[in-house]
C-alpha cells in the first residue's frame, strides 16, 4: 500500500508536469486540489480519470466520485486498492 | 501611421529586454537554442507547467509589452504558421497509438485553434477581442492587418505578435515542405501598437497570395505609398531574390532569426531597432519564405 502511494506521487508528478514538485513534497493525507492543496484544477481530474484507466485499468463512470476519490493520496489509493 | 510603444521577442538571440537588438545580433548557428527568460517571473507555477516553448514565449512577451506601456490592450492579435506544434504532435500521436478510451485532454486542449491568443487573453486576464490567425509565412502579417483594423474601428492599444516553435518531428519534415536553406528556430516577437504618435510608425502592410512576382509587388506596394525602392534606407528580406539598387542597404533577416515561418515579426523587431540605432527613415520587410507568398511591411521613422 505505501508503494502504491509513492508510485502515485511520482505518476501525478509526471503525468502533470508538475516541475518544481518532488514525490517528498506531496504527504498521504494533504488535499490534491485548491489552493490550500497541491492547487491543481479541472483539468488535472480529466488527467487523473486518464491516468487512472492507464495505469490501473480503473474507469470511473460516474464524475461526481471524482471529488472525494482525488481528494488526497490515501483517498486515491484506497479507491485504487478497492477496485483494481 | 500605426505606432509601436513596445516590443518583446524571445529568439535564439539575445533580444528579450534588450533596448537594442542590433549590436547583440550574430548569424545563428546549426543547433542554437531559444535563449529563454525565467519565465516564473511573469507566469504562475501552477499555469507554467502546461506551456509549452510557444505559450510561453507569447504570454511572456505580451505581459512584458504590457508592463512597458503601463496600460491594458484592447486587442490581442496573433499569428502562428503552426501553432502549438509539440502539443499537436503529443495528441495525434496518443491518438493514434492509445488502447484507452481516454487520452490526456491536456495536448488536445492546447492544439486547438486560438489557443496562443487566448492563452494570453486569460494570462493577462483580459478579455478584449483575441484572435489568433494562420496563414502559413503570412500568419504575422495577416495579424498585423487585423490589428490595423481594430485600431481603425477605434480600439487604442493592440497587442500584436507571432510565435512558431520547431520540433524533431518539423526538422524531419523541412527539407520536403521548404526550400530555404536555414537553420530551424523557435522564437516569438509582440508589439504593443497604436495611433498615439512615437519613433516608429508602420506605414502599411500588405499580403500577397499566388505573387509571380516579387519585385513587381514590391513596386506596386511602394507606388502606392509615393515610395520608389531607391528611397528606402533598408530592405530586410528572407533570402528573396530581387534587385535591390546599391544605395539600398539589404539583409537578410532568416540569417539571424533562423527558420520559422512567422520570423517577419522578428524583422519587424529588427527594422524598428536598425533605424533608429542608424537614424534611418524608412525600412522594407519583404518575407516570401514559402514560395508564391508574399508579406510587405513599410515602416517608417519619426525622427531621422
Amino acid at each position: 500500500m505505501n508503494n502504491l502511494r509513492e508510485n502515485l506521487k511520482e505518476q501525478i508528478i509526471e503525468q502533470l508536469n508538475l516541475e518544481d514538485i518532488k514525490p517528498e513534497d506531496i504527504t498521504n493525507e494533504g488535499d490534491l486540489f485548491g489552493d490550500n492543496g497541491l492547487g491543481l484544477d479541472s483539468i488535472d481530474a480529466l488527467e487523473f480519470i486518464v491516468l487512472l484507466e492507464s495505469k490501473y485499468n480503473i474507469k470511473i463512470s460516474d464524475p461526481q466520485e471524482g471529488k472525494k476519490i482525488f481528494k488526497s493520496i490515501d483517498t486515491l489509493a484506497s479507491y485504487i486498492e478497492k477496485n483494481k | 501611421m500605426y505606432y509601436i510603444h513596445a516590443i518583446s521577442s524571445i529568439t535564439h538571440q539575445n533580444t528579450f529586454r534588450i533596448d537594442n537588438i542590433i549590436k547583440e545580433l550574430s548569424p545563428i548557428k546549426e543547433n542554437s537554442n531559444l535563449i529563454s527568460p525565467d519565465y516564473k517571473e511573469f507566469i504562475p507555477g501552477a499555469a507554467l507547467r502546461r506551456l509549452s516553448p510557444v505559450l510561453r514565449i507569447g504570454l511572456t512577451a505580451a505581459i512584458d509589452c504590457k508592463n512597458k506601456i503601463g496600460k491594458k490592450f484592447d486587442a490581442i492579435s496573433v499569428g502562428t504558421a503552426l501553432g502549438c506544434l509539440r502539443d499537436t504532435e503529443k495528441f495525434l500521436k496518443t491518438f493514434h497509438t492509445s488502447t484507452s478510451d481516454f487520452i490526456s485532454p491536456t495536448s488536445f486542449i492546447q492544439s486547438t485553434h486560438n489557443t496562443i491568443a487566448g492563452q494570453i487573453s486569460l494570462g493577462l486576464k483580459n478579455h478584449a477581442y483575441n484572435m489568433t490567425h494562420t496563414q502559413n509565412n503570412l500568419s504575422f502579417e495577416m495579424a498585423l492587418i487585423d490589428a490595423i483594423m481594430c485600431i481603425n474601428e477605434g480600439k487604442i492599444n493592440v497587442l500584436v505578435g507571432s510565435a512558431d516553435e520547431k520540433t524533431p518531428f518539423l526538422e524531419l519534415l523541412q527539407p520536403k515542405i521548404i526550400s530555404k536553406k536555414y537553420p530551424l528556430s523557435t522564437g516569438g516577437s509582440f508589439f504593443s501598437i497604436s495611433k498615439t504618435k512615437n519613433k516608429i510608425g508602420i506605414i502599411d502592410v500588405k499580403t500577397i497570395f499566388n505573387s509571380k512576382n516579387t519585385e513587381l509587388e514590391i513596386k506596386d506596394f511602394l507606388k502606392k505609398h509615393k515610395y520608389e525602392t531607391k528611397d528606402i534606407d533598408v530592405i530586410l528580406h528572407s533570402d528573396s531574390n530581387i534587385e535591390i539598387p546599391k544605395s539600398c542597404h539589404f539583409i537578410n533577416f532568416l540569417k539571424y532569426s533562423g527558420l520559422y515561418y512567422s520570423a517577419s515579426s522578428f524583422a519587424l523587431h529588427f527594422a524598428h531597432d536598425y533605424l533608429i540605432s542608424k537614424n534611418k527613415n524608412s525600412a522594407l520587410i519583404v518575407n516570401d519564405i514559402c514560395i508564391d507568398k508574399v508579406g510587405l511591411i513599410l515602416i517608417k521613422s519619426n525622427e531621422a
